[in-house]
C-alpha cells in the first residue's frame, strides 16, 4: 500500500461527522413501525440498545485497527492472500448492495411522496452524476460533504418540536410491557439503521492520527442513538400502537402537521433534506467497495467506481414494486446483522489468536 | 485530447520565426534618438542614444547634459561622480542596452572607451493622482485607491507598514508586455509555504501579455474551469496593508490598480472593510445581511420555478390564490416567464456596465421601470416573479467584490434549468453539486470553504461574524501563518466583577 497523502487525509474529529452521516439515512424515515412490530412501544429500549451495541463493535474495531492498516491488511493477516481476496470481494458486494438499498429505498420515497410518475432511470442517472462528482473528488470531499450533511439538516430537530402539541406521552405507558426477548428481536430489527459505521474499517488510513479519532467515532455513535431515541419518542408518543402499524414512513407523516405561514407540506421540504441526508452514505458505500477492489484486485479506482454506477444504473429501474424494495431491506437487515455483530466480532478474535501465535513464533 | 490536436509540432516554429527576428537588428523606432556631443574642456567625444517618448527631456536637459559638457568629463567612471542622479549603471554587457533603452535609460558611450556603457536613469513617470476607490467604495474609512503605477502602489502599502519586514520581490512577466510584478508578503508573519507557491507560480507563468492583475489571478489559479474566483481583488490599500499583516501573500500587477491577495476562502469574498471600521455587532449583522442576501439571490427563481410547476401545493392556500391570480394571464410556464425576465436583468446589468455613467442611469430607468411594468401590464410576466427577480438582483448587487458577484450571478441559471427538470430536488441537485465543487476548490493549496470545512471554530470570529478587536487574539489559522498571535492578551484590561 502506498503512504496516504497528508493533504489528502482528515482531522480526527471529521471522523464523528463522517460515522453519523454513514449511520443517517432512509432508514430513518420508516425504521419506527418495524421495531414496533416486535417490541411495542417498548422499542426505544432497544435503541438505547443497539447503540451500546454499535459502541462495542466499533470499539473491537478500533482495538483491530490499532494492529493493522484497514481491512484488506486485517483479512491478509488472517486468512492470507487468496481467502483474505475472497472477503474483500464479499464486501464488495456487501457495501454495493447496501448502496444499492439505499438508493432505491430513497427513489422509492420520492415516488411516493413527491413525484408518482418519475423515470426511475433518468432520475438515478442524475443522482448517479452527482454521486460520481463526489466519489471521483476523492475521501476528503466525501468526508466534507457528509460534515454538510450532518450540519444543514440540523434544523429538522427543531422543527420535529413543532409535533408536541400532537403528542400523548402516556402512550409508553405500561414501561417494560415486553419481554427481553422481543426488545432484543426488536433491537435487531433495528440494524439496518445503524449499518455504516463498519465502512471505517476501510477509511481507516485515511484519518491523521487514526487512534485518536476513537472517542469521534464513538461520539459519532452516540450522536445517532440520540437522533433516533428522539424520534422515536416523539412517533410513538405522536402515533397510536394500531396506527403506526400501518404507516410506512411514520417520520414524514409526523412532519405532514408542521405547518408555517409560508409552507404547508413540510415533508416534501424534509424529502428534500434526505437527499442531502443521504448523498454521503452513497458515495461512502461506493468509495469503500471501489477501495477495496483497488486493494485486492488493483483496478484504477476511477474505473471501478463507473463500473459499479453502471451496474447499479441497469438495477434499479429493475426493481419496481414496493415489495420487492421491501425484500431489499429485509436481506439487507439480515445481511448486515451478520456482517456487524457475527463476523466482526469473529474476525476480532481471529485476528487475536493469529497475533498470539505470531508472537510466540 | 492528442487524436484532435497535434501537439507539440506548432510551438517550436513560433519560436524560431520570433528569435530570427529579433537577431536581425530590427528598423529604427521613430521615436529612438542618438546624438553625439563634444566636452572641450576634457576633449572628449561622446553619445547618447535614448528613446523620446518614455524618458524625461527635462532631466536631460538640466540635469544630464549641462554636467556632461561642462564638469570634468574624463573617462566614463566620472559619470557617476558629475551627474545629480543616483541611478547611473556602468556596464561592460551589450546585450543589456536594448533593455535599458526601453526601460526609460539613457545609454551614453564614450568614443574612447568602447568596452564600457553607462546607463542613466531618466525615465518620465506619468502618473495619475490618487482617486476614490470606485468599485469598493465605502462610506467611512480610508478614500484612496490603488492606481496604475506599480511604485505608487507599493509606496501607499509601505507607508502604511513601515517594517523591515516587508518584503518585496520583483518579477518580469510576459514575454512582450515586460510587466512588472511584485510579489509582497511580510517576513515573519506570512507562511513561506504560501510565499514559495505563488513565487512558483508566477515563474511559472508563460504568456506573452500581462494587462492587469487579472491576467495573473487566471494564470496562478489552483482551478482554472471555476467560475469562483481563487484570489481576492482589491483596489483599497487598507485592504492590502490588512491581509499582509493577517499573514498573507500580496500580488501588486504594472499597470493594474487592483492587487491579488491569497491565500482566500469562499466567506472573505462576502466581507467588506467597513465591516472593521464599525463595531463589531453592527458588522456581525451586516455579513450576515449579505449571506443571506447572496442565498436568496441564487434561490428564489428557482425556488418559485420549482413550487410553481411542481409542489403548489407546498404552499398555504392563501399564498396560492396571490400566486395564481398574478399568474392568471401569463401564457408562459414558470421557467420561460422567469428565464425572459432573468435574461432581461442581465441585458440590462451589461448594458448598464458597457455604458458611460449617464447614459447607463438612464438605461436603468428604461429598463427597470419601462420594460418591467410593461412586461407585466402586457401579461407576459407576472408581477410577483417581477418583484422576485428584482429582489434577487438588488440582492446580488450587495457582495463587496465584483468578480464574486459575477460568478454568483450566472449560477442561477443552472438553478433553474433544474427546477424545472426535478422541481426542489433539482435544486437541492445543484446545491451538492456547487458545494462539492467548493469543497474541491483550493486558494494557493489552502481549502477554499475554510472555515466552514474543515470547520474551525477558532475562524469563525472573523467570517460569518466579526468579533471585537480584543477576541482577535490569533491570525486565521488557514493561513497558517508564522507568527499566530497578534498580540498578547495578557495585557488586556481584567474583567472586573460587578461594580458594588
Amino acid at each position: 500500500m502506498q503512504p496516504i497523502k497528508v493533504q489528502r487525509k482528515i482531522e480526527p474529529f471529521i471522523v464523528f461527522f463522517v460515522i453519523a452521516s454513514t449511520q443517517l439515512g432512509v432508514g430513518m424515515l420508516g425504521f419506527q413501525r418495524i421495531v414496533a412490530a416486535s417490541a411495542g412501544y417498548d422499542a426505544w429500549i432497544s435503541v438505547v440498545i443497539a447503540g451500546i451495541a454499535t459502541n462495542t463493535v466499533m470499539f473491537l474495531i478500533y482495538k483491530m485497527l490499532k494492529e493493522e492498516a484497514d481491512l484488506v491488511s486485517i483479512h491478509q493477516q488472517v486468512f492470507g492472500k487468496w481467502l483474505g481476496g475472497m472477503f474483500n470481494l464479499l464486501f464488495v458486494v456487501y457495501f454495493g448492495y447496501a448502496l444499492l438499498t439505499v438508493a432505491r429505498s430513497y427513489i422509492e420515497v420520492v415516488q411516493v411522496w413527491m413525484f408518482p410518475d418519475l423515470n426511475v432511470f433518468w432520475f438515478t442517472l442524475f443522482f448517479f452524476i452527482l454521486v460520481f462528482y463526489v466519489v471521483n473528488s476523492g475521501f476528503r470531499v466525501i468526508s466534507g460533504l457528509s460534515f454538510f450533511s450532518i450540519v444543514l439538516p440540523l434544523y429538522l430537530i427543531l422543527v420535529f418540536l413543532f409535533i408536541l402539541p400532537y403528542t400523548d406521552f402516556r402512550n409508553f405507558l405500561p414501561i417494560y410491557d415486553h419481554s427481553i426477548k422481543e426488545i432484543l428481536q426488536a433491537t435487531k430489527d433495528l440494524t439496518v439503521i445503524t449499518l455504516g459505521y463498519e465502512t471505517i474499517l476501510v477509511f481507516y488510513p485515511f484519518i491523521k492520527n487514526g487512534q485518536k479519532s476513537e472517542k469521534w467515532a464513538h461520539f459519532g455513535l452516540l450522536f445517532t442513538t440520540f437522533i433516533y431515541l428522539y424520534i422515536t419518542f416523539l412517533t410513538f408518543a405522536y402515533f397510536s400502537e394500531e396506527q403506526l402499524k400501518e404507516t410506512i414512513w411514520p417520520t414524514l407523516s409526523m412532519l405532514k402537521i408542521v405547518q408555517f405561514p409560508f409552507i404547508e407540506r413540510f415533508e416534501y421540504i424534509s424529502i428534500v433534506n434526505w437527499y442531502i441526508i443521504i448523498i454521503p452514505n452513497v458515495c461512502i458505500y461506493l468509495w469503500c467497495a471501489s477501495r477495496l477492489l483497488k486493494r485486492t484486485v488493483n483496478i484504477q479506482q476511477r474505473k471501478s467506481v463507473v463500473g459499479l454506477l453502471f451496474i447499479l444504473l441497469f438495477l434499479i429501474p429493475q426493481l419496481e414494486t414496493r415489495y420487492q424494495v421491501d425484500v431489499l431491506n429485509d436481506y439487507i437487515q439480515k445481511i448486515g446483522f451478520a456482517v456487524n455483530y457475527l463476523y466482526i466480532p469473529l474476525l476480532f478474535v481471529l485476528l487475536l489468536i493469529v497475533k498470539k501465535v505470531k508472537n510466540k513464533r | 485530447m492528442g487524436f484532435f490536436f497535434k501537439k507539440g509540432n506548432k510551438q517550436p516554429k513560433l519560436k524560431e520565426q520570433y528569435s530570427e527576428e529579433t537577431d536581425t537588428a530590427p528598423a529604427k523606432s521613430k521615436d529612438e534618438k542618438e546624438s553625439s556631443y563634444y566636452n572641450s574642456e576634457t576633449n572628449l567625444h561622446f553619445s547618447i542614444r535614448y528613446i523620446s517618448t518614455i524618458v524625461d527631456q527635462d532631466i536631460i536637459q538640466k540635469n544630464i547634459l549641462p554636467y556632461l559638457l561642462d564638469k570634468q568629463f574624463a573617462s566614463i567612471a566620472d559619470v557617476k561622480k558629475i551627474l545629480p542622479i543616483e541611478d547611473v549603471q556602468i556596464e561592460t554587457n551589450e546585450a543589456l542596452i536594448e533593455e535599458k533603452l526601453f526601460n526609460g535609460y539613457l545609454v551614453l558611450k564614450v568614443h574612447t572607451d568602447k568596452q564600457h556603457v553607462a546607463f542613466i536613469a531618466a525615465k518620465e513617470v506619468i502618473v495619475r493622482s490618487l482617486s476614490m476607490p470606485e468599485v469598493e467604495t465605502s462610506v467611512i474609512g480610508p478614500k484612496e485607491a490603488f492606481i496604475e503605477a506599480i511604485d505608487q502602489n507599493i509606496n501607499l502599502l509601505r507607508i502604511r507598514l513601515p517594517v523591515k519586514e516587508l518584503m518585496i520581490e520583483e518579477f518580469t512577466i510576459g514575454s512582450v508586455s515586460k510587466t512588472r510584478t511584485a510579489l509582497m508578503y511580510i517576513d515573519d508573519i506570512a507562511n513561506m509555504e504560501n510565499v514559495n507557491t505563488m513565487r512558483q507560480r508566477l515563474q511559472a507563468i508563460d504568456f506573452d501579455q500581462i494587462n492587469d492583475s487579472s491576467y495573473i489571478e487566471q494564470l496562478t489559479a489552483d482551478n482554472k474551469n471555476s467560475p469562483f474566483p481563487q484570489f481576492l481583488d482589491t483596489e483599497r490599500p487598507d485592504r492590502a496593508a490588512g491581509v499582509l499583516v493577517e499573514g498573507k501573500v500580496v500580488v501588486l500587477v504594472d499597470g493594474s490598480p487592483h492587487a491579488l491577495i491569497g491565500p482566500t476562502n469562499l466567506v472573505e469574498f462576502f466581507s467588506s472593510p467597513e465591516d472593521y471600521l464599525f463595531n463589531w455587532i453592527t458588522a456581525s449583522i451586516l455579513r450576515l445581511i449579505r449571506l443571506f442576501a447572496v442565498v436568496f439571490s441564487i434561490l428564489i427563481t428557482p425556488m418559485y420555478v420549482a413550487v410553481l410547476t411542481y409542489h403548489y401545493e407546498l404552499i398555504p392556500k392563501d399564498l396560492t390564490a396571490t400566486l395564481i391570480t398574478s399568474r392568471q394571464v401569463i401564457p408562459f410556464p414558470p421557467i420561460l416567464e422567469a428565464l425572459i425576465l432573468e435574461l432581461t436583468i442581465e441585458l440590462l446589468r451589461e448594458a448598464g456596465a458597457r455604458l458611460p455613467t449617464k447614459i447607463g442611469q438612464t438605461i436603468g430607468i428604461v429598463g427597470g421601470i419601462v420594460i418591467g411594468t410593461a412586461s407585466v401590464e402586457a401579461g407576459l410576466t407576472s408581477n410577483v416573479l417581477l418583484i422576485l427577480v428584482a429582489l434577487a438582483a438588488l440582492a446580488s448587487f450587495i457582495t463587496p467584490v465584483y468578480k464574486m458577484g459575477n460568478a454568483i450571478r450566472f449560477l442561477r441559471f443552472p438553478f433553474l434549468l433544474f427546477a424545472q427538470l426535478l422541481g426542489l430536488l433539482g435544486i437541492v441537485f445543484c446545491l451538492l453539486i456547487v458545494i462539492t465543487h467548493l469543497l474541491r476548490l483550493t486558494s494557493l493549496g489552502r481549502p477554499y470553504l475554510e472555515p466552514i470545512y474543515p470547520p474551525r471554530w477558532r475562524d469563525l470570529k472573523d467570517s460569518f461574524i466579526r468579533l471585537s478587536f480584543d477576541k482577535q487574539i490569533r491570525r486565521p489559522s488557514y493561513v497558517q501563518a508564522q507568527k499566530e498571535i497578534r498580540f498578547n492578551p495578557k495585557h488586556q484590561k481584567r474583567r472586573h466583577d460587578i461594580e458594588e
